[in-house]
């Protein structure tokens, strides 16, 4: 069964149409990179994956949970699937452990002793162990990143969602982060990232979806797609970010 | 019988003060407690109660506060309540505090990013509980500047009581004025007694902004 399918999903801002009938599915450790040009709707599905944006039309399941149904407590749902920004949004207020602790004590009731022990094992998988105590205006960009995946992985998603995490680094911060996506990929996490990283989609996606005026325009497996474009927008968006 | 203004009336000016503070106190701890749920009620995601929040600032914050005052004093005796000054003025200025207050807090919450309402909620985290761990503390910090600057017109404005007969610093003065008939003197001593009171509160502000600023 497919883990995210999205079914005729139609979203507008008012009279601006930013999906149009979109329709994907995502299988269990998929890893899909979405890419397209700027504007094409690609945040915006994300955010509809996990419901921080309303449908107007179609349908989108996670796991067994129809997303845009009203009945649908969007919390729960939010506990299965991470999101990370390109804007870390960690909270700043808050040291890194406390940052990584609070759903997990706040949503799940977890004991703050097992949380501080989850909030060790996850900021290992970053490689920022040492960092626990820290606070997020003390971390580089590329840091702040790390402490926000793994925040999200503290909840043990199913499924974890990335918009452009990459996009706000200095150069040689980038590095860092792609290396941790990496690692999660090879634990077998199903992951959907929207990326400008052409290197990674060729190389660690399982498939690309070219986005485009609101529509998936092409999808296939990465190197295919990337390779031998079959329709001209791709072509000419690959060759706007490979020049 | 006029004379001479002494250091008895300098007591009693200071005495005077301590009701002055009282107000202050009563009105803030109300106000702030009101306030803090009028602000709920401006930022939950619901029309009606965002409305019914919205009409209660827009109320109070366009009716003049003499006004206020005299309607608690004398509308509880239209309907055969006698209230007494405290009664009356501790109302009105805790209601007048908790729309403004209300205001400055919903200013407040809305300065902490968006993108913190959409982290917290991604992580599973209800209105509440977003509120309380992520966008409160934020605000707070944020609040405390506006929130003693209020506090300091508030004490300033206590003197508006002395209309409904409630003795406090202002009143008191006029009182001495009107036995000593130096009312430069007298008034100067109100005015730095007032000083003396709200100096130190913005004083405190700032050494509680560095605090917070430094320490997380
Ligand atoms: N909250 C919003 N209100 C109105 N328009 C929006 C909003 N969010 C995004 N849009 C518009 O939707 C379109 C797609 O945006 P987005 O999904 O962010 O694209 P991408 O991530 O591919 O750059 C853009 O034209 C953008 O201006
Ligand atoms: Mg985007």
């Amino acid at each position: 069964m497919s883990l995210i399918k999205l079914e005729q999903v139609t979203k507008r801002f008012g009279a601006l149409t930013v999906l149009d009938q979109v329709s994907l599915s995502v299988e269990p450790g998929d890893i899909v990179a979405v890419i397209g040009r700027s504007g094409s709707g690609k945040s915006t599905m994300l955010r509809c994956i996990n419901g921080l944006e309303p449908i107007q039309a179609g349908r989108i399941v996670v796991g067994d949970t129809v997303v845009n149904d009203p009945a649908t407590d969007l919390r729960k749902l939010r506990q299965q699937v991470g999101i990370v920004f390109q804007s870390y949004n960690l909270f700043p207020h808050l040291s890194v452990a406390r940052n990584i602790m609070l759903a997990p004590t706040v949503v799940k009731k977890m004991p703050p002793v097992e949380a501080r022990r989850l909030a060790e094992e996850v900021l290992a998988r970053v490689g920022l162990g040492e960092k626990i105590d820290a606070y997020p205006d003390q971390l580089s960009g590329g840091q702040q990143q790390r402490v926000a995946i793994a925040r999200s992985l503290a909840m043990h998603p199913k499924l974890m969602l990335f918009d452009e995490i990459t996009s706000a680094l200095d150069p040689e911060l980038i590095g860092e982060v792609l290396k941790v996506l990496e690692s999660l990929a090879r634990q077998g996490m199903t992951m959907m990232l929207v990326t400008h990283e052409m290197g990674f989609a060729r190389n660690v996606a399982s498939r690309v979806v070219f986005m485009h005026q609101g529509k998936v325009w092409e999808e296939g497996p990465g190197r295919e797609t990337l390779g031998r474009p079959r329709t001209p927008e791709l072509e000419s968006f690959l060759g706007s970010v490979l020049h | 019988m006029i004379r001479e203004p002494n250091a008895l009336d300098v007591l009693y000016l200071i005495a005077a003060a301590r009701w002055t503070l009282a107000l202050t106190a009563l009105a803030f701890v109300g106000g702030g407690l009101s306030g803090l749920l009028v602000m709920l009620m401006r930022v939950v995601p619901a029309r009606p109660i965002n409305w019914l929040a919205i009409g209660w600032i827009q109320a109070i914050q366009g009716t003049p506060l003499l006004a206020q005052l005299f309607v608690f004093f004398f509308g509880f005796a239209i309907f055969g309540y006698r209230v007494s000054p405290w009664v009356a003025a501790g109302a009105a200025f805790s209601l007048y505090a908790s729309a403004f207050l209300a205001e400055i807090w919903r200013g407040c919450v809305e300065a902490v990013p968006r993108t913190q309402w959409e982290a917290s909620a991604a992580l599973g985290l209800g209105f509440g509980q977003q509120l309380r761990y992520v966008i409160v503390p934020q605000a707070f910090r944020i609040a405390i500047p506006p929130t003693v600057g209020f506090l300091v017109q508030l004490v300033k404005n206590t003197s508006l009581a002395s209309v409904i007969g409630f003795v406090e610093l202002t009143r008191e003065g006029q009182i001495t004025t009107g036995a000593t008939f130096r009312p430069f003197t007298v008034y100067g001593i109100v005015a730095i007694l007032y000083f003396c009171i709200c100096f130190p509160l913005s004083q405190l502000s700032r050494r509680l902004e560095r605090k917070l600023n430094v320490a997380h």
